[in-house]
């Protein structure tokens, strides 16, 4: 495969997802612009400019009729994507991590860091979708902190159905949370615990892309898991060999695609042939490391998968974006064991 | 203008319109005149057109018509080549020996290389074939290329700049200003030097000249053995005296005493002959 190299971003990339369709894709990175690009050939729709610091993340709604980007400026913009208009900004009171739409796109879900004195918390802020959007509720409708037994949230997500609100902590625990009442559910201590690992912070969590049943976490110990929305177990644990800072799981086919490497500080006392700027690519169901994609010569911040299976966008340390279509030895792969199943599944039909 | 057009839009209707016949096989042919500087130039091409039908979304049909904005505002439809470049060709195996398999390829590559090089070790003198100039089968017939060569051969450095700027002769070779070779023997007189152990890490070498060694000066030479990364003494240090009757007092009075909170050992850096 060829992949279609983005060089829009000055500095490295913190966050690119795939609209529904998967025909456009959009960035951010530490530079105060996010850029919006077509999948196919690579050409960039446009910029949305108007931030002042870092921006750590952005969403996009199921319709692509809107997208929020978080910024470290203190603030998070709501923009129209057709023609980069910045709608509303609501003020946070420290840096925003995380943005996320609610499935119904009703709602609008944003994570505040813990510094300056302030608790990192989980604000939900409606969002006049239908109505006259430049007029929003400025109060969010839901403040969730963080429990005193817990460290800090890093990252949260809406699950598919709406009901819950999946948050990765600090110290390395995944916990539900009710998205209407903000009621704490549930956790999970999912890494930190598979190896001896000092810096356990998750950073990042996707949702499995069929039914969102499951959703996989990474983390700095090295490790993602797959966690089941409903029992809250961890279902598979992925072993990877540096510091991972972004997961995802692939439709079409059982994978999971890992990125990661060592920490920036790092990144100049490495040799890039030491593979740990690749993409890894794990069976999901056998935990195995079944191949890689080379390219970026620094660590990978965020993976995209899109939405068809068809291919998945990485952004890197480096600053690049890209865009990789699979070929066919990616849907031919077979094991064995798998072969022989579908050997005999067809046989009795 | 100069040359007899008064303007472009006059020019444009010298020019006569495109014609496209329609052929047998399919495919068009299209005439057209374009003006080359006051020149008629007729354009054939013949154009096959094949239409590739792509089912989208009507959602993504119609985000393609949107209008770009922000930086890409007035740039011209299709990708950007300061911002979208397509890569370079990337190989996805997957299976679970895709380890195995790069360790085989870099062990091949490794190998190639490697031959690459020794082939290019051996040369002959005489013929340039890729055996050493005593095995070489025509030895006789051809003897040594060239008087240079020759002289070369010999292992004493001939010279510097009379051989022409073609051969690098290092720089403790080369002859001085009153055109005399080097000292053949350049090994170290080490008979008047004392090696200093279990020194305490702070003391460095201006410790040892103006405190320890003071009244044993002049000192040829002060050394403290560092840690190269760190550039932490290692606890050794080399002294060179003036005399050896200076370094066997100093040796006598130091030795076994303290300095810096530990006991001095010091020794001479090279056997004695007895």
């Amino acid at each position: 495969m060829r992949p279609i190299k983005l060089m829009g971003h000055e500095r490295s990339l913190t966050q690119v997802k795939y609209n529904r369709e998967g025909d456009l894709i959009f960035s951010v990175a530490k530079d105060s612009t996010a850029s919006i690009w077509y999948s196919s050939n690579g050409e960039r729709l446009g910029t949305l400019e108007g931030h002042k610091g870092t921006l750590w993340s952005i969403d996009v709604d199921s319709e692509t009729k809107f997208c929020a980007t978080g910024s470290a400026d203190l603030s998070i913009k709501l923009w129209t994507v057709e023609n980069g208009i910045c709608v509303y900004t609501w003020a946070a009171p420290t840096p925003v991590r995380r943005v996320s739409f609610s499935p119904d796109n009703k709602k609008l879900l944003s994570v505040t860091d813990q510094v300056m004195g302030q608790l990192g918390t989980i604000l939900i802020y409606a969002v006049n979708y239908d109505g006259d959007y430049s007029n929003q509720k400025a109060e969010p409708i839901l403040t969730i902190p963080t429990r005193p037994d817990s460290s800090k949230v890093t990252v949260a997500e809406f699950s598919q159905d709406g009901k819950y609100i999946i948050a990765g902590h600090e110290k390395g625990e995944i916990s539900k949370y009710d998205a209407s009442t903000g009621e704490y559910i549930q956790s999970v201590q999912a890494h930190g615990i598979h190896n001896e690992e000092q810096t356990v912070s998750v950073t990042d969590i996707q949702l499995a892309p069929e039914d969102g049943s499951y959703f996989i976490t990474s983390s700095k110990d090295k490790c993602a898991v797959l966690i089941d929305l409903e029992s809250f177990e961890i279902l598979k644990v992925y072993k990877a060999d540096a510091p991972m800072n972004t997961a995802a799981i692939t439709p079409l086919k059982d994978y999971v695609i890992l990125g990661g490497g060592q920490e920036a500080r790092n990144v100049t006392t490495t040799s890039e042939n030491q593979g740990k700027f690749e993409a890894r690519f794990y069976h999901k169901i056998f935990e195995e490391d079944i191949g890689r994609v080379k390219g970026h010569f620094g660590p990978l911040n965020t993976i995209a998968v899109h939405p068809d299976g068809s291919g998945y966008t990485s952004g890197g340390e480096d600053g690049f974006i890209r865009v990789h279509t699979f070929d066919n030895s990616y849907t031919e792969f077979y094991y064995d064991v798998e072969r022989t199943e579908r050997a005999i599944a067809a046989g009795t039909t | 203008m100069s040359s007899g057009i008064s303007s472009w839009a006059d020019a444009a209707d010298d020019v006569p319109g495109t014609v496209v016949t329609s052929n047998a096989d399919g495919t068009k042919t299209v005439v057209s005149y374009r003006n080359n500087e006051g020149k008629l130039e007729k354009i054939t091409q013949i154009i096959k057109e094949v239409k590739v039908t792509e089912k989208v979304h009507p959602l993504v049909a119609q985000r393609r018509k949107w209008i770009k904005y922000g930086k890409e505002r007035n740039t011209p439809p299709g990708p950007d080549t300061r911002t979208t470049q397509l890569g370079e060709k990337i190989e996805l195996k997957l299976g679970t020996a895709w380890k195995e398999q790069e360790k085989e390829e870099e062990a091949l590559r490794a190998q190639e290389a490697a031959n690459i090089v020794s082939d290019q070790r051996i040369k002959c003198r005489s013929c340039g074939g890729a055996h050493f100039t005593s095995k070489c089968p025509y030895k006789d017939t051809l003897g040594p290329a060239t008087p240079a060569e020759a002289q070369g051969a010999s292992g004493i450095p001939e010279d510097d700049g009379a051989n022409g700027p073609g051969k690098y002769v290092p720089r403790h070779m080369r002859r001085d200003a009153n055109g005399n070779l080097p000292p053949k023997d350049m090994s170290r007189d080490d008979a008047c030097t004392l090696k200093v152990t279990q020194l305490n890490s702070i003391v460095d070498e201006t410790m040892l000249r103006s405190e320890l060694f003071a009244k044993y000066a002049p000192l040829a030479r002060v050394t403290v053995v560092r840690n190269k990364e760190t550039g932490e003494s290692r606890g050794i240090a080399y002294v060179t005296f003036a005399t050896e009757s200076l370094a066997e007092r100093a040796l006598e009075e130091l030795n076994g005493k303290g300095y810096y909170s530990l006991i001095l050992r010091l020794e001479w850096s090279k056997k004695k002959k007895t």
